[in-house]
């Protein structure tokens, strides 16, 4: 099962105010209670939804990006994510040496992260059924 | 008895140092210090950032609140008015002299007017913010990829978060554009951020101190926080933030300098002549952040 969790909606709940961006220790601290207390026990991945998120800064990106995958999640999947995003991202993915799998809109799947943990999170996935490649190469989902 | 601490007349990174000077010298003495302004014809973010961590330290300990002159030339004093310096100004010194009843604006140049930061919710106002007009002045004017106009809000995050979680203390923020016509001849976007704090060695010494061992210092602190991506905090996601904005101001070709005590540590591009780091400074309290991205003379993939 994939479970889909919505970033922006998390932010809104979590944190007073009505802001957009994912800035601070703090923010991103409320933001990975909530998702954690959302996610449910049968999901074998999160689909962490970004869509309508501003900025996220490297503290947030720590917070919830590199904490769910330490503490929480075997797998995370990102959606929504912006070029912008992913400057704050994949430096903080680097010195963890994590990986994580971003979902393009396309439904393909393109992994971020350091090479080695990329491709083992790859290995899993096909491994567990979880993904599969197209004859082209291209990576999906297997479940939805 | 009142000390005099003069506030150069051009006032910036260049010239705060001798400011500092001064101002250690007469603070020593422990009499209400005056700061003198009159003669000041221009003054950066950094510069006005920086008197106000001064106004900070100088009325800490329940000392007097000090004196502040403001500039007599009218343009210089409406300046620092639109820039916000008044106004997080009027809680720190006794001001003197004829301050114009205008409200900071956002011209062309002020990105962000000098803004308190106390608590991580400052942050958030900050960054929600500066975004929209930053974005539209890196771009068109600076020449940065849209792409890359998120990690300039990044960068002024974790800068403001430096107060938040080490200075002990609240400090300022300010953010503006103008054109460097004596040290670059391009347009800049200038951040600046300065606290009265604890400072970068005290906020480390927990987790650093044993490590240096009789290298421990300001510079060696300034160093591990910014070379190294160390943290006072022993979670190793911790120290991100320093070595993000490193990464953004080396990409695009760009300026970061943190003062804190006796020590300076600089990232300096090409075109910069500061030194990389610069120690037996006067101990100036807190810390104090400089990043300037410059125009891009050939756009950066």
């Amino acid at each position: 099962m994939i479970q889909h969790i919505d970033v922006h909606a998390v932010l809104r709940r979590s944190v007073s105010g009505s802001y957009t961006d994912l800035v601070t220790r703090p923010t991103g601290r409320a933001v990975r209670e909530g998702i954690e207390q959302a996610i449910v026990a049968e999901a074998s991945i999160a689909r962490i939804d970004f869509t309508g998120v501003g900025c996220i800064d490297y503290s947030c990106a720590d917070e919830i990006v590199a904490k769910l995958l330490r503490e929480r999640l075997r797998v995370l999947l990102l959606s929504g994510l912006t070029d912008g995003h992913r400057e704050a991202i994949e430096p903080v993915l680097a010195g963890h040496g994590l990986a994580v799998l971003l979902e393009r809109p396309d439904g393909t799947l393109e992994p971020l992260g350091p090479r080695e943990s990329a491709d083992a999170l790859l290995e899993d996935m096909i491994a567990r059924r979880l993904a599969t490649r197209t004859p082209g190469g291209d990576l999906h989902l297997t479940a939805v | 008895m009142t000390r005099l601490v003069e506030v150069p007349a051009s006032f910036d990174d260049r010239t705060f140092d001798q400011f500092a000077g001064g101002f250690v010298t007469a603070w020593a003495d422990g009499e209400r210090l005056l700061f003198d302004a009159h003669a000041a014809d221009w003054a950066s973010p950094y510069g006005l950032v920086g008197l106000l961590a001064a106004g900070q330290a100088a009325g800490a300990g329940g000392r007097e609140k000090p004196l502040l002159t403001a500039p007599t030339a009218a343009e210089v004093v409406s300046y620092w008015s639109r820039a916000g310096f008044f106004r997080a100004a009027g809680e720190l010194f006794e001001i003197h002299g004829r301050i114009p009843k205008t409200k900071p604006l956002e011209d062309s140049d002020v990105l962000l007017p000098v803004t308190a930061v106390r608590a991580a919710e400052d942050v958030h106002e900050v960054v929600s913010h500066i975004q929209q007009r930053a974005t539209a002045i890196l771009t068109a004017e600076l020449g940065v990829d849209p792409k890359a106009t998120m990690g300039f809000a990044m960068a002024l995050s974790e800068a403001c978060q430096n107060i938040v979680e080490h200075a002990g203390t609240g400090g300022w923020v300010a953010v503006q554009s103008y054109h460097w016509r004596r040290r670059l001849a391009k347009r800049v976007v200038v951040i600046a951020v300065a606290d009265a704090g604890v400072g970068f060695r005290h906020s480390l010494a927990p987790t650093q101190a044993t490590r240096f061992g009789t290298r421990w210092g300001d510079a060696a602190a300034l160093e591990a926080a910014l070379v190294q991506g160390v943290s006072r905090f022993r979670d190793p996601g911790r120290g991100q933030g320093l070595k993000g904005i490193r990464n953004y101001v080396s990409r695009w070709d760009g300026k970061i300098s943190i003062r804190s005590g006796t020590a300076r540590i600089s990232i300096t591009p090409s075109w910069d002549d500061d030194v990389p780091l610069a120690d037996g400074l006067a101990a100036f309290p807190g810390a104090q952040v400089l990043i300037i991205i410059p125009e891009q003379g050939t756009r950066k993939a």
